[in-house]
């Protein structure tokens, strides 16, 4: 049951599993009524209109507003696409996950609309490779909307066509950075593109494309049918709307909870996820994924939004909090999100390919206590050098958590450095030194 | 193409001119501002941004931006040195260096490595990394001639985009992920390709090395000598590395009008064969004794003079201008004989090679690149000009060029092409008349290719001098058809079978055109001389670099007729079969060893300089030539390269404007110089227009198609192969690409033989036959096969005769099962 303290607008309804299937979402949201008003009686311009009215920021990480994203894809006859990325990939996001799962229709539905939008003939859903089970509910959903003639050729007799494609990843974090994705899906190796040019302006195949996250577009349908006001009632001035929140670690009640965006973080972590044990407390805390900036107890009267978020040195990225406890090692958890990226990394640019190899091998060292306190000045050098520099942001990805941990932490890195051994358990130092390369 | 706009630019704060929409980075070149960049190559296609080098500072933008692929704009202020940049910079040089062995001592890149340079003029200086570096088994092959060694490797993937865009045969790719990922092929199967060397001149660092010169100098032992490669008329640039006055190794040498910076691996690794053991070093005497040069050019002399005036014929094939022209002089006017050719295979008179010389028809290299469409016509440029096919599929992948191919053998272009047209053999001046025809309107089989070639625009045809025989003076139709003549940027380019034939052509060796194709008393052609000797009409011949019994169709007559010459002069590199039959032997020099000038195909004039010792005692084929004709009474005033030259521009009047200085290191066309005006035009008196002559001529030469059903056997096809000849034969790095004789046939014609791949047969036709292994390939024609000319054994010369032939096959074993 939803806790009151939610604000369900994505997850409405969510706990009845008829929304699955195109009759429930008819029936208990009403599904599809937007679309029909959309095709029937919208010009593009005007869903455009409402879309950037609305301030509807992107829900994948990077929090463009959707519908500036859509204005900058050019006009005229040409084969424009739209790619819906459901690659979520980052560690503590599993949000879209439950999106797809719970009401698939909802996004097939802001897909179609969002493909008016953008002029767009051909749309994919780019799914990662594990959503397995995900995937196979969209793939019935999708029949399901070709059946019933929102998708596919001449949509309710409006002339208007579009295709819909069910794309499974080959599993390789990256592939949701948008341009390696439109890489994987053309069955290229995923590997991020030089920009510009923008996706909006050379995306798949060449051709104009839009790309949006999974809950951007899931935000579609509703926001058309009731308007840009209704939509801002939600949220603050610069983050508006509801947003489904992953919460995950040291927390009571770890899951996916719809907020009003501006909610103070005390309330998301310590109200709606129950706060870590009984007789512990908030250390540190992910507040958008694992590629975020740690913040700090010290921060946990913070609103939940994008721009507090931004002010306070970190993001809110895909809305993943991830919480660590005062159990959790802070090196430790440095090390286990520099491995992610360095084995995620792609190899394609210098500083991620080699920074993240190198930072996880530095704090490999400070894990043995091979490492004097001069090595946490070149590690922090080191993210420093990553930032900024790099082709695509999975380098920066690494950087800036491992960074603010450095930071924030340097007193515990030194204490892990000094007593190395006697800090750690045999079973504890095992796993580490055999996850080190050869 | 849309115009041009210059924009001013400020980096570092001086004022650079730039074109507007060019890459930062080459901007800013031409400011002398040096960006490094390691994943920054132009040739190889678009920028990637991948190594994250060329970071400046960028006004108006908070991040760093990479000058490689940030097009300039008017008025971008630009900063390489700052603080926030340099730092940037070393950041990337340090990462670079993480994991990069810096074994330079023992590294073959050392001295000459843009890693190194790069890191002392932009990196920190020291290092702070005291971790272990990745480690892979090193060196390993790559490729028999290109090794690797993985831990130096930066993973710039040069060398993965030239394999994937460039020479588009995908082999290269890159491997794992992270600081994982490593080059390789799929299954570690060699890399093969004939222009796979290309990636170690592009490798920015030791990663890629040659094993023809791994450990064989240090770049402080050696020089760079700029040259031409003339193994083919493709006439690349080249740089040859010098050690001990000897070639060590081949580089290219960017000539964006000739080679755009690419090599083929004939010539990058075709070097070894200048010190081969069947090199002939020095001059000989019939039974290969020794002889010196006075005494050799006293018997030359004297045996041609014997031979009686007008009894001479000469054949001339690689040779540079000077050579060429001083041959028909020596045979013109020190011997009274109009016998001279420098065709292996026919083709049309001087009014037709007039005509199709004309400035307005011919197509310059760089024309490829921008032209709409692209007709490959009787050629495969990967056997006949490889660098061409590298620049067809630029124009294609780059420029969206529509390619055409029309050809008897399936080409190495043919995956790009929009329309393909297989005709028989011997029937291309038929195809061309039908293709002139459809262009016109009319519904023939070529109309398929008509429908890209015709409101093209600019059309660039690519023409095999194989066809010359029969179809030179339809082409003038096919020309006037597409209009090239009033189109810039269109044109035809021929790609001719000897390296320098367009330069032997317009110094003069043609039976009826002297240099600069003025009209001549007519002599005869090679396939007349050849009935000549054999008929005792002509008993002294002159070959300058010409192997008739392995290069010239119809193999038994050409001994015939070289056992009946009384009198043989032979001026050959190696010991050949016809070079065995010299009463005097004279050594020439290769492209390495040689002085003087060639012209490629499209006119450009580039010289050819002496950048090794020649072996033994060779002396420079012109001033042989130029002594024979001395003792034969005839002054010619060529006693160095410089009266050679000034002899060859004498002679030639539209070369009359060309000096050595213009020529330089880049070549020049001759149609772009003050005295094009002087090239002979089309028409008795020069008055005729060249449209007019082409209408004229292509009714002339639309010939109706042979009759396909005549005679029993297979309509026999050749071709030659890329690697046929000294270059697999006596080059010890090229000897595993050795081609064998092999019998290409269709899919239904080797069911009805009863034939299967690798089966081996005995291929037949009049007596004569050879033996070949069968490859049954879909996409030959029914009716049709094909043998490789010039390999040994089994030379497809033997079986021709001047005409098509049908062939009888025979099965001799069958491949085991």
């Amino acid at each position: 049951m939803a806790d009151p303290r939610e604000t369900r607008v994505l997850l409405d309804k969510a706990e009845d599993p008829a929304l699955a299937t195109l009759e429930g979402y008819k029936r208990l949201v009403g599904g599809y009524a937007t679309l029909e008003k959309a095709y029937r009686s919208m010009e593009q311009d005007e869903i455009l209109k409402e879309l950037e009215d609305s301030g509807l920021r992107g829900r994948g990480g990077a929090g463009f507003s959707m519908g500036k994203k859509a204005s900058f894809l050019p006009r005229g006859e040409m084969q424009k696409y739209l790619c819906c990325n459901a690659d979520e990939s980052e560690p503590g996001a599993f949000k879209d996950r439950e999106l797809m799962q719970r009401n698939p229709h909802q996004l097939i539905e802001g897909i179609t609309i969002a493909a008016l939008a953008a002029d767009a003939g051909h749309a994919f859903i780019f799914i990662r490779g594990e959503y397995d089970a995900q995937a196979d509910i969209l793939d019935r959903a999708v029949a399901e909307a070709y059946e019933a003639g929102y998708l596919g050729k001449n949509i309710l007799g409006t002339h208007r066509d579009l295709e819909l494609v069910v794309h499974r990843g080959a599993g390789a974090y990256i592939c949701g950075e948008e341009t390696a994705l439109l890489d994987a899906l053309e069955g290229k190796r995923g590997n991020p593109r030089l920009k510009p040019p923008f996706p909006a302006v050379q995306g798949l195949y060449g051709g104009p494309t839009l790309i949006n996250n999974v809950e951007t577009l899931s935000n579609v349908p509703r926001i058309v049918a009731n308007g840009a006001e209704w939509f801002r009632q939600f949220g603050t001035e610069q983050s508006p709307g509801t947003k489904v929140v992953s919460i995950s670690g040291a927390v009571r009640r770890p899951g996916n909870y719809e907020i009003s965006l501006g909610m103070p973080l005390r309330e998301l972590i310590y109200g709606l996820a129950g706060g870590p044990e009984a007789g512990h407390e908030v250390k540190a805390f992910y507040p958008g994924g694992s590629s975020s900036p740690v913040l700090t107890p010290a921060e946990l009267d913070l609103p939940y939004s994008f721009e507090a978020m931004a002010e306070a040195g970190s993001m809110l990225g895909s809305g993943s909090i991830i919480v660590a406890d005062d159990r959790v090692s802070i090196p430790h958890m440095a090390l286990r999100t520099a491995r992610f990226y360095h084995h995620e990394s792609c190899g394609k640019c210098t500083p991620c390919r080699e920074g993240t190899n190198w930072t996880v091998k530095m704090l490999e060292r400070v894990i043995r206590g091979e490492a004097t306190p001069m090595d946490l000045d070149i590690i922090s050098s080191v993210q420093q050098n990553i930032m900024g520099h790099c082709l695509c942001v999975l380098g920066d990805s690494m950087a800036m958590p491992v960074s603010a941990m450095v930071n924030k932490f340097r007193d515990e890195f030194e204490e892990v450095i000094a007593n190395a051994g006697a800090s750690l358990g045999e079973e504890e130092l095992l796993p580490i030194l055999q996850g080190a390369p050869a | 193409m849309s115009e041009q706009r210059t924009v001013t630019i400020t980096v570092d704060g001086r004022e650079i001119e730039a074109v507007e929409g060019e890459m930062l980075h080459d901007a800013a070149r031409k400011g002398d501002v040096e960006i490094p960049v390691f994943c920054y190559e132009p040739k190889l296609g678009d920028p990637v941004g991948a190594c994250r080098m060329c970071l400046v500072e960028i006004e108006g933008i908070p991040k760093l931006q990479t000058s490689c692929s940030t097009p300039v704009r008017d008025g971008m202020v630009v900063h390489t040195r700052t603080e926030q940049v340099k730092h940037a910079q070393s950041a990337v040089v340090e990462f670079l260096l993480v994991n990069h062995p810096l074994d330079c001592p023992v590294c073959d890149k050392g001295g000459e490595c843009p890693l190194q340079d790069i890191s002392m003029g932009w990196g920190p200086g020291r290092s702070r990394v005291i971790d272990e570096k990745r480690h892979f088994q090193k060196p390993v092959e790559l490729s028999p001639l290109v090794a690797i060694d993985r831990e130096r490797c930066i993973l710039c993937y040069r060398c993965v985009r030239f394999s994937q865009e460039v020479s588009e045969d995908a082999q290269l790719q890159l491997l794992e992920r992270g600081d994982r990922t490593f080059v390789g092929t799929f299954d570690d199967r060699p890399y093969v390709g004939p222009f796979h060397g290309n990636i170690t001149d592009i490798c920015p660092v030791g990663a890629l090395t040659n094993y023809t010169y791994r450990f064989r100098a240090r770049p402080w032992d050696i020089e760079q000598a700029g040259s031409v490669c003339t193994l083919c008329p493709s006439q690349c640039n080249v740089a040859f590395t010098i050690r001990d006055e000897k070639v060590k190794r081949v580089l290219a040498r960017d000539n964006s009008e000739v080679d755009d910076g690419w090599l083929c691996d004939r010539g990058r690794y075709g070097f070894e064969m200048f010190e081969a053991e069947e090199r002939v070093t020095e001059p000989r005497l019939k039974g290969g004794v020794k002889t010196d040069w006075q005494a050799a050019i006293a018997r030359a002399a004297e045996g041609l003079k014997a031979a009686g005036a007008g009894k001479v014929a000469a054949l001339v094939g690689d040779a540079s201008n000077e050579e060429g022209l001083l041959v028909q002089r020596l045979l013109r006017e020190a011997l009274d004989s109009p016998h001279i050719d420098s065709r292996r295979s026919g083709g049309a008179g001087r009014e037709t090679i007039v005509a199709l010389s004309q400035p307005s028809l011919t197509a310059k290299v760089r024309d490829i690149d921008g032209a709409d469409a692209i007709l490959v016509l009787g050629t495969d440029p990967l056997h006949s000009s490889p660098i061409l096919d590298l620049r067809v599929r630029k124009a294609i992948r780059r420029n969206g060029a529509k390619l055409v191919v029309a050809t008897e053998r399936p080409t190495a272009l043919d995956g790009g092409a929009e329309a393909i047209a297989r005709y028989a053999p011997g029937e291309a001046a038929h195809f061309v008349g039908e293709l002139t025809k459809a262009l016109g309107g009319e519904e023939t089989v070529a109309t398929p290719l008509a429908e890209t070639l015709k409101d093209a625009g600019k059309v660039v045809v690519l023409w095999g001098e194989r066809i010359a025989g029969a179809a030179q003076g339809a082409l003038l139709g096919l020309a006037d058809a597409l209009k090239v003549g009033e189109t810039e940027g269109a044109g035809l380019l021929e790609i001719p079978d000897f390296a320098n034939a367009r330069g032997l052509r317009e110094a003069g060796c043609l039976p009826d055109a002297g240099p600069g194709l003025s009209e001549v008393a007519a002599g005869k052609s090679a396939e007349e001389i050849r009935a000549a000797l054999e008929a005792k009409e002509i008993e002294g011949l002159v070959l300058v670099g010409v192997d008739p019994l392995r290069d010239f169709p119809d193999t038994p007559a050409w001994t015939e007729a070289l056992n009946a010459a009384k009198f043989i002069v032979a001026f050959s590199t190696f010991e050949t079969a016809t070079a065995a039959k010299a009463d005097v032997l004279f050594p020439l020099e290769t492209h390495a060893e040689k002085d003087g000038t060639v012209t490629h195909p499209d006119g450009r004039l580039q010289r050819v300089r002496p950048s090794a010792e020649r072996p033994g005692d060779i002396r420079p084929g012109y001033l042989a030539l130029s002594e024979i004709a001395e003792a034969l009474g005839l002054e010619t005033g060529v006693y160095s390269q410089p009266t050679a030259f000034a002899a060859l521009t004498a002679a030639v009047p539209f070369y009359g404007a060309i000096s050595d200085e213009m020529i330089g290191g880049q070549g020049v066309r001759w149609q772009e110089t003050e005295a094009a005006a002087k090239a002979p035009t089309a028409g008795a008196g020069g008055t005729a227009s060249s449209d007019a002559l082409s209408r004229r001529v292509s009714a002339e030469t639309a010939p109706p198609a042979l009759s396909g059903t005549e005679g029993s056997g297979l309509l026999l096809g050749t071709y030659r192969d890329l690697w046929a000849g000294p270059i697999t034969e006596l080059n010890p790095p090229l000897k595993f690409l050795q081609p064998q004789q092999r019998l290409e046939i269709s899919l239904a014609d080797a069911e009805g033989l009863g034939l299967a791949s690798g089966d081996t047969v005995r291929v037949g036709q009049n007596g004569s036959s050879v033996e070949a292994e069968v490859l049954v390939k879909e996409r030959v024609p029914e009716g049709v096969c094909f043998l490789a000319e010039g390999v040994a054994p089994g030379n497809a010369n033997a079986l021709l005769n001047g005409g098509p032939v049908r062939v009888e096959i025979e099965k001799l074993s069958e491949v085991s099962a």
